[in-house]
């Protein structure tokens, strides 16, 4: 019996430390705001720890090791300074401290504004570089410098969302009608993963984006190949999308696509994943994504286009995944 | 129950009426602090032109109105402690269910009652001492 325990504890202890790694985790912090957020949690772990264990030290010797009668003396100081003076201090502190580095969080950012909208069930994410009023549009997917400060603005389409990329930074709700902020600081580069964090509906979990981070020069080489309209290369694939009138709901900046339902392609191909965090940028995953978007994001506005070929949905995807 | 139980009970009632009302005191105060600190930080940032530059306004308003309230916490403090009058014989327990036991009780209450506010008033007014901005 004990053995099955020890067993299950195993287990249990497994499946926990399993959160404590990989893109989406705040102890894999590549991020000044979630390093803050992890020397934080660190601090009130070690405290509480000590804490735990100092209380129960106590129990244990005025219960088995010294079980008699109190002084009067040692009674009220045990009382008044364990059970006010303490706590006061160490909870002022705790505040103060957390107070202290609440403003370094939401710190106005250094010139680039990212505006990103939460969708049912994907992310519009628009790039404004310092001194522009028009946007480089992106979606799915969020493209940060290491090193500088980014302003990042939260709107909302029909539902209520939240953006968080536990790797870089904690959360912020998004609210249908007003805009939030937050900024993000970026120190290492890498790959991070984001998840909607606001139960906004049938495909919540499915709501998920990149973020990338790049080297400043690097990200700087990116965000001006985004603001270039695409390569569309004529031929089937594109004659298909046209003749399903996919650009109703989706724009391709350079092509006459130029619907604003669905999220904007122009550079879709050189996103790391497909539907929102979902799937990988891969040829079957397109083709699985276009016959049926509903069987893999329940409650999704693309239609189904299981009347197609399987030599169109191939041609299809081939075209779209060559928008880079 | 006879009449006559009835009326001394009242008395003895009326006489701790105004203790009891000190009860209330100190946590009243400390409601009303947090109500105008946080009601005056919503409408300050949402409503005041280039509110971000003025917030200092803010926080000195906010300063003087918990030096008060503290200093409002302190007089009851200082009258519970005095109707306590622990130093008078210790006592904590109040166990003996007479006129002096139940007066020194609601003294006791109150005394307490007003450091928790004290506290709970102090910890109000951190944030805008450490965070003097409207983000």
């Amino acid at each position: 019996m004990r053995d099955r325990y020890r067993a299950g504890l195993g287990l249990l202890i497994l499946t926990a430390s399993a959160g404590c790694a990989g893109p989406q985790s705040v102890f894999s912090a590549g991020g000044a705001d979630a390093l803050q957020i992890n020397r934080l949690f660190t601090v009130m772990l070690v405290g509480a720890v000590l804490l735990w264990l100092s209380l129960n030290g106590l129990f244990l010797y005025v219960t088995r090791r010294r079980p008699g009668r109190m002084s009067r003396k040692l009674a009220e100081g045990v009382i008044i300074g364990g059970g006010i003076v303490l706590p006061l201090v160490v909870l002022t502190a705790l505040l103060s401290w957390g107070l202290s580095i609440m403003p370094e969080q939401r710190a106005p950012g250094d010139g680039l504004r990212v505006r990103i909208t939460g969708e049912e069930f994907w992310w519009r994410v628009d790039y404004y570089p310092p001194g522009s009023e028009e946007p480089v549009v992106s979606a799915n997917e969020l493209r940060l410098p290491a090193g500088p400060r980014t302003e990042i603005e939260l709107l909302a389409g029909r539902v209520i969302h939240s953006f968080w990329v536990p790797g870089l930074g904690g959360k912020t709700d998004m609210i249908p009608g007003r805009t939030t902020r937050m900024s993000l600081e970026p120190v290492t580069p890498g790959i991070y993963r984001g998840q909607c964090a606001e139960f906004c509906g049938a495909s919540h979990a499915l709501m998920a984006m990149n973020a990338v981070v790049l080297e400043e020069a690097a990200f700087a080489r990116w965000l001006e190949a985004e603001a270039a309209p695409a390569r569309a290369a004529e031929g089937e694939g594109q004659a298909i999308f046209f003749r399903e009138g996919c650009g109703a709901c989706h724009a391709i900046r350079g092509t006459p696509a130029a619907g604003v339902v669905g999220p904007d392609l122009t550079h879709l191909g050189s996103r790391t994943t497909l539907a929102a965090g979902i799937l990988p940028m891969e040829r079957a995953a397109m083709v699985s994504w276009i016959a049926n978007a509903e069987a893999i994001k329940p409650g999704v506005r693309m239609p189904a286009y299981g009347h197609l070929s399987k030599a169109e949905l191939e041609a299809l995807a081939a075209w779209l995944e060559a928008l880079e | 129950m006879s009449d006559e139980r009835k009326i001394s009970q009242e008395q003895e009632f009326s006489e701790e009426r105004a203790s009891l009302w000190k009860i209330t005191f100190a946590p009243t105060i400390w409601a009303v602090h947090f109500v105008l600190c946080y009601g005056a930080a919503a409408v300050f940032c949402a409503k005041v032109p280039r509110a971000e530059a003025q917030v200092d306004l803010l926080r000195w308003g906010m300063a003087a109105l918990t030096l008060l309230a503290l200093a409002g916490i302190l007089l009851v403090a200082r009258s519970a402690w005095k109707q306590w009058d622990f130093l008078d014989d210790y006592d904590y327990a109040h166990a003996g269910g007479n006129n002096e036991d139940r007066h020194e009780f609601l003294g006791h209450a109150a005394f307490l009652l007003a450091i928790v506010s004290f506290v709970g008033t102090v910890y109000t007014a951190l944030p805008a001492l450490f965070a003097g901005t409207c983000r």
